[in-house]
């Protein structure tokens, strides 16, 4: 079946003749090449077909689980403490593996003190389909740079993966006009959990609140 | 590769709850004693009912067949109860095989339904010793958001209630079964409405939840689950946890939950009532034509809206000046969608909201007289301008614009 930009899509449909830049397509979650068409493009993920200018395109759709993906900031929650590794719950299908080390300034006296239940804002460096995900809490000047250990005051929600994607876009207006009613801190993770914290929980509340109900306001757009 | 893995609550959560509930507020604005909404829907097929309780979701699907019956009841049908969680539901949750949830649900289903002989298992009986219907509940949990067992309770029943078997006559020796054109098909007999109730304890029996969503499930101490019906019999019973609780607590509970119960089994019949009007009256029937998935989107969509207005009031009231100009900063602001998502951004209708001219000059007339005169100017000034301009948009941000300067000077006058 030929499909085009905009239309819901079904895994195995195709489309034949994807708009390139010099010979390139870039493609997002939920679609690869096709093996029959060397031009063509096929669907893995059932969602909304979309478009970007000139040469890029995805699958949007509605998803509970997350598949890391290599280089993704996750918000997760400790799941197992097992000396100096931790396993880390970031909703795919198995828990990451956080080691004691990666984290600004660990060294083998000075160890974070993390318990089961704590929540992290940790990037993803291996995610492969055969191993298990790692994480780290520093970059690649060994800083935290606001990764590592999140505050236990806050509130951890989790988001449709769309909003999740919008939200990041600077020219989001909704973070901002949040912001304009009270101070807040946020965490989003691209696996879908997010991580709200304002001054009072009433504050938190309204902000998580706000969330939720964005969930449902968002429409795709191409 | 895949572990069976557990879902893990975090601190955090566990903490903003419990701090929530010392003030007496839910995470989702509900009362301690109230329930979510229950939405009880048919399909085309007989015995076919999905049940929405909030978010979570289960499709009960009942099928008949004919068995031999067991040794010990040979004049007895037989009734099968058989609840799934599939990884559909929740992530934790593995295919085709029992968890101790699952277990758990289904024997208390079991005892629930079964035990208290709420279905009519001698009228299942074609011949004794021989033959009788056997009826299975598949039930399967779509969603879980927690408060499975009060889904799956009235969606087992709704479909026992609304499932109808072939009719069987026996000429000596053989039996034949008429398909549903041939003979009118019979319906379940059903003798009361047995429905599952469930509750969530926290700090030993001070704090009881109704209806408990998954967090509030998980972060409780002890778990009680009623099966109670429409007549205050209590058809099932379940405490798990460690939370010490009195007896006059539980007492308590079940008076409430029977209350419940009696609400609940009457929304049952009556779902089940309505589906038969529109069979009978030859009226679109099944899933596709239920109206709810699209209702509730546009419920959703008004959500946002509301919660921002509402939230937006309490400072607007306290800090008048810091207000003005934020809305106005607003404004500019292009919302970068189309439809729907437009509406976040504009400026709410409501009468608190500063965009409202009325209700802004009642505030200001309120806080002093001096103020009063201007305001007057001010409206002159506004009925010109809107005469003058074409488009809403541009007339509110001038408005604005305009009070915002008046309010400045009428501030240096003071």
């Amino acid at each position: 079946m030929v499909v085009n930009v905009g239309d819901v899509v079904l895994p195995g449909e195709c489309l034949p003749e994807p708009r390139s830049n010099k010979g390139v397509v870039i493609l997002g979650p939920g679609l690869r090449r096709s093996e029959d068409d060397s031009k063509g493009l096929t669907v893995s993920r059932a969602g909304v077909l979309c478009h970007k200018a000139p040469n890029m395109y995805w699958v949007e759709g509605h998803a509970k689980r997350y598949v890391p993906c290599k280089g993704d900031l996750v918000v997760g929650v400790v799941a197992k403490k097992s000396g100096d590794q931790f396993k880390i719950d970031i909703g795919s299908a198995e828990h990451a593996s956080l080691s004691a080390f990666s984290f600004e300034g660990a060294t083998k006296k000075q160890k974070p003190d993390l318990q089961v239940g704590d929540v992290v804002y940790a990037k993803l460096v291996t995610a492969h389909r055969e191993m298990e995900p790692e994480l780290v809490c520093v970059n690649k000047y060994f800083k935290a740079a606001n990764l590592g250990p999140l505050s236990n005051q806050g509130f951890l929600l989790n988001l449709d993966s769309r909003l999740i994607v919008r939200l990041l876009d600077v020219q989001h207006p909704l973070l901002a006009v949040l912001a304009k009613t009270c101070a807040y801190e946020i965490a989003i993770g691209m696996n879908g959990k997010v991580f709200v914290m304002g001054r009072t929980s009433k504050d938190t509340m309204h902000v998580a609140e706000a969330l939720l109900a964005a969930q449902h306001h968002d429409n795709v757009t191409t | 590769m895949s572990k069976l893995r557990d879902s893990v609550v975090s601190t955090c959560e566990k903490k903003f709850l419990l701090n929530l509930l010392k003030e007496s507020k839910r995470l989702d604005g509900r009362a301690f004693n109230e329930f979510r909404d229950l939405k009880i829907e048919f399909g085309k097929d007989w015995g076919s009912c999905f049940v929405s309780l909030g978010e979570t979701q289960v499709l009960a699907q009942v099928s008949c067949e004919i068995q031999l019956p067991k040794s010990t009841r040979p004049s007895e049908g037989i009734l099968y109860i058989n609840l799934e969680l599939n990884p559909i539901a929740a992530p934790q949750f593995e295919a085709g095989r029992q968890s101790d949830l699952s277990v758990q649900l289904n024997r208390i289903l079991e005892k629930c339904i079964k035990d208290s002989r709420a279905v009519d298992l001698e009228s299942l009986c074609i011949k004794v010793k021989e033959k009788v219907w056997a009826l299975r509940v598949d039930l399967n949990v779509l969603n879980h958001e927690g408060n499975i067992l009060d889904c799956a309770s009235v969606a087992a029943l709704a479909a026992l209630k609304h499932f109808r078997r072939p009719d069987v006559t026996c000429d000596g020796e053989n039996i034949i079964i008429h398909t549903y054109a041939q003979r009118d098909t019979i319906p379940t007999v059903i003798h009361h409405y047995p429905v599952c109730i469930s509750y969530a304890i926290y700090s030993n029996g001070e704090i009881i939840l109704a209806d408990p969503s998954l967090l509030e499930e998980n972060v409780s101490e002890a778990q009680l689950m009623l099966g109670l019906n429409a007549y205050k019999e209590l058809c099932g019973f379940y405490l798990g946890g460690s939370a010490s609780v009195s007896a006059d607590v539980i007492l308590k509970v079940t008076n409430r939950a029977a209350k419940r119960a009696l609400t609940v089994i009457d929304q049952l019949k009556e779902a089940v009532e309505q589906d038969d009007l529109k069979r009978q009256q030859n009226e679109e029937i099944g899933f596709q034509h239920s109206h709810s998935f699209s209702k509730d989107l546009s419920q959703n969509g008004n959500k946002l809206a509301d919660i921002l207005n509402a939230w937006r009031t309490v400072p607007t009231k306290k800090k008048k000046t810091e207000v003005k100009p934020e809305i106005v900063e607003q404004a500019k602001v292009e919302p970068i969608g189309k439809g729907n998502q437009s509406a976040v951004l504009l400026p709410p209708e409501t009468e608190n909201s500063p965009w409202n001219v009325s209700s802004d000059e009642s505030e200001e007339t309120e806080n002093s007289t001096t103020n009063k005169t201007t305001n007057q100017n001010n409206k002159q000034e506004i009925m010109e301008v809107s005469s003058g301009s074409d488009s809403e948009e541009d007339q509110v941000i001038v408005l604005n614009a305009k009070n915002k300067m008046k309010k400045t000077k009428t501030k240096t006058k003071k």
